[in-house]
């Protein structure tokens, strides 16, 4: 394959990787403040892909219709948490796990219920047409979505570094103990963590409807934002970012090396790959356990 | 008392297939089939605390492995069969299980998952043995000289499995290895400080978790009669997950509580797909918040 063609291939992909870092930084988000995982977060980004969808054929301005979406996002996030989260904060990880479990299955048919169990075009912010760079075509969409991610990104960095909050967040995830000691308030921390997780994961949701059309079954992103988290080593936010851009990249360039069968395992294949060889992810920390 | 209870309940299940239409005979094959998942499925999450999304996977390599071996060779009487089906979903679990082993349960999860997908692919694939996507019709299976040709014969069939497989869970609770299990799940470093050793253990609970769900595999081979790819998505592996949380974790008799619910309710809401997911999601949440233990608990309390 030429070196122009292959460009193009690795841009898309960066692009797709994108939205899976943003999926992944969300679920890890999540994990870090509260140490378990949100199995609904793919169903909550789609939520939030309908609302705008919704919120644009009510008349509202694209851009507006985004914002609305992302923002239904984290109000459900909020209501989630305090409704029935915290109600089993007592319980176990592992039943909160379970938990988040139902919600899946139940935002998806309340979803297929409100709205429809069809897929639907959704309006792009960005253009499909490749325009030329020299030597080499790109699509906007891709470029797009990158540079979206990556302010995204730059915000969060900014968030958990120089905010009191962000750092709240950090102390709560290094030893929620400590943290309740000096005073942060960990309950609220949680709450935060799940509305910020289902912000950036309803970003992820706009932007990856275009590319995909609008369906219930577009929660199912999740798998590969947790194959990416997983990639990067759970728990980790710069593993969430590498993770994602990997993946992403691995699964645009697998069908030009391998046979059509396996395409659609690439990502389950990388998963599975990298949990042999290296279960805590390029970036992850053994985790010490006191009994 | 316990003798009678034991003697009713055996007697009504015998008798079902003589009183019940034809159609409640192969609803019964199938609470059968799926109780056997679901006690597979309890020995790894309600006895180890780990959670499994790819029993659909284990389910389908049993089916395919019946199928084509009754395919190739129809003389194979049906114990055989289904002890192959086992066997090789267990090899299969096995494989899976060690390089698991050294992951804890989020983990475990995930690799699950990928795993089921990655059996829904194969079985697409390899289509000169497992037809892909157009399906495989499954023969009769052969006893002998009889055929199992009718519900009612497949019924027997199911019943006896799944009363052989009951009666070795129920014992094995009360072995070394039982003991072990519930051991680790009360905490896994507390287990391992008193000599158990854990990720042995977790092998074993993978490896016979996915030999039941072999079986039942082949079974549901026999009873459905047509395979394909599509009926072993990651929704099935849900459900079976719904099952083992309604009857109650680490519960013989929850888990087959939990799959007569579950199938039942399955079959009455075929026409109303899409509140399926709603009514299922919305027990596995209530069931965490205000009945931890499941339908074993409720009856456990009333007692």
């Amino acid at each position: 394959m030429s070196g122009p063609a292959l460009i193009h291939v690795v841009v898309s992909g960066l692009a797709t990787g994108c939205i899976y870092a943003l999926v992944a930084l969300s679920l890890v988000i999540v994990y870090n403040a509260t140490r378990t995982v949100n199995f609904s977060q793919g169903e909550m980004l789609m939520v939030s892909a309908f609302t705008a969808w919704s919120a644009q054929h009510a008349g509202l301005p694209l851009p507006l219709a985004l914002v609305a979406g992302v923002a239904a996002g984290g109000l459900l996030a909020l209501l989630i948490e305090r409704a029935i989260i915290r109600r089993a904060v007592a319980a176990t990880h592992w039943d909160v796990l379970i938990i988040t479990l139902g919600l899946s299955l139940v935002l998806r048919a309340a979803a297929g219920l409100v709205w429809t169990n069809e897929e639907l075009p959704f309006p792009a912010l960005f253009s499909n047409r490749p325009i030329a760079v020299g030597p080499v075509r790109l699509a906007p969409v891709s470029l797009g979505v990158i540079a979206a991610s990556l302010i995204l990104m730059a915000a969060l960095v900014a968030l958990f570094r120089a905010t009191r909050f962000g750092r709240a967040m950090r102390a709560v995830a290094q030893n929620q103990t400590a943290a309740r000691l000096m005073g942060i308030g960990v309950e609220r921390v949680y709450s935060a963590a799940w509305v910020l997780a289902a912000l950036v994961g309803g970003i992820a949701g706009v932007l990856i409807a275009p590319l995909t059309f609008l369906s219930t079954k577009m929660g199912l992103v999740a798998i590969n934002g947790f194959t990416a988290a997983v990639l990067g080593g759970f728990g980790s936010l710069p593993g969430a970012v590498v993770g994602g851009m990997l993946l992403g990249v691995i699964e645009n360039l697998a069908p030009l090396y391998l046979p059509t069968g396996i395409r659609y395992s690439v990502p389950f294949l990388v998963m599975i790959a990298i949990l042999v060889a290296r279960p805590r992810g390029l970036f992850g920390r053994v985790e010490r356990r006191k009994v | 008392m316990r003798a009678a209870a034991w003697a009713v309940g055996v007697l009504a299940a015998l008798g079902w297939p003589l009183v019940a239409p034809r159609y409640f005979v192969f609803l019964a094959t199938l609470v059968a089939v799926n109780a056997v998942v679901a006690i597979g499925l309890n020995l790894l999450s309600g006895y180890t605390n780990q959670l499994s999304f790819g029993h659909a996977g284990f389910l389908a390599i049993g089916a395919y492995t019946a199928a084509i071996l009754t395919l190739h060779a129809p003389a194979l009487p049906v114990p055989l069969t289904l002890l192959a089906a086992g066997l090789l979903t267990a090899l299969v679990g096995l494989a899976l299980g060690i390089p698991c082993l050294r992951l804890d349960g989020l983990y475990l999860a995930m690799a699950t998952l990928a795993f089921g997908f990655v059996v829904v692919e194969a079985i697409t694939n390899l289509d000169p043995l497992t037809h892909g996507n157009d399906g495989l019709r499954v023969p009769l299976a052969r006893l002998g000289p009889w055929l199992l040709d009718t519900d009612r014969a497949r019924y027997y069939l199911a019943f006896a499995v799944a009363a052989a497989m009951i009666l070795a869970a129920l014992n094995l609770a009360a072995t070394r290895t039982g003991r072990a299990f519930l051991a680790i799940r009360g905490s896994e470093i507390a287990a391992q400080a008193s000599g158990i050793n854990a990720a042995a253990f977790k092998t074993v609970a993978f490896v016979l978790s996915a030999f039941y769900t072999g079986v039942a595999g082949g079974l549901f081979a026999f009873v459905v009669g047509f395979l394909s790819p599509d009926a072993f998505d990651v929704f099935l592996s849900v459900d079976f997950l719904v099952m083992i949380i309604l009857g109650g974790l680490g519960s013989v008799w929850g888990s087959v509580a939990g799959a007569a619910v579950v199938t039942v309710l399955n079959d009455a809401l075929a026409g109303f797909q899409t509140y399926r997911p709603l009514i299922f999601g919305a027990i596995m949440i209530a069931c965490m918040l205000f009945a931890p233990g499941g339908l074993a608990a409720m009856t456990r309390r009333q007692s």
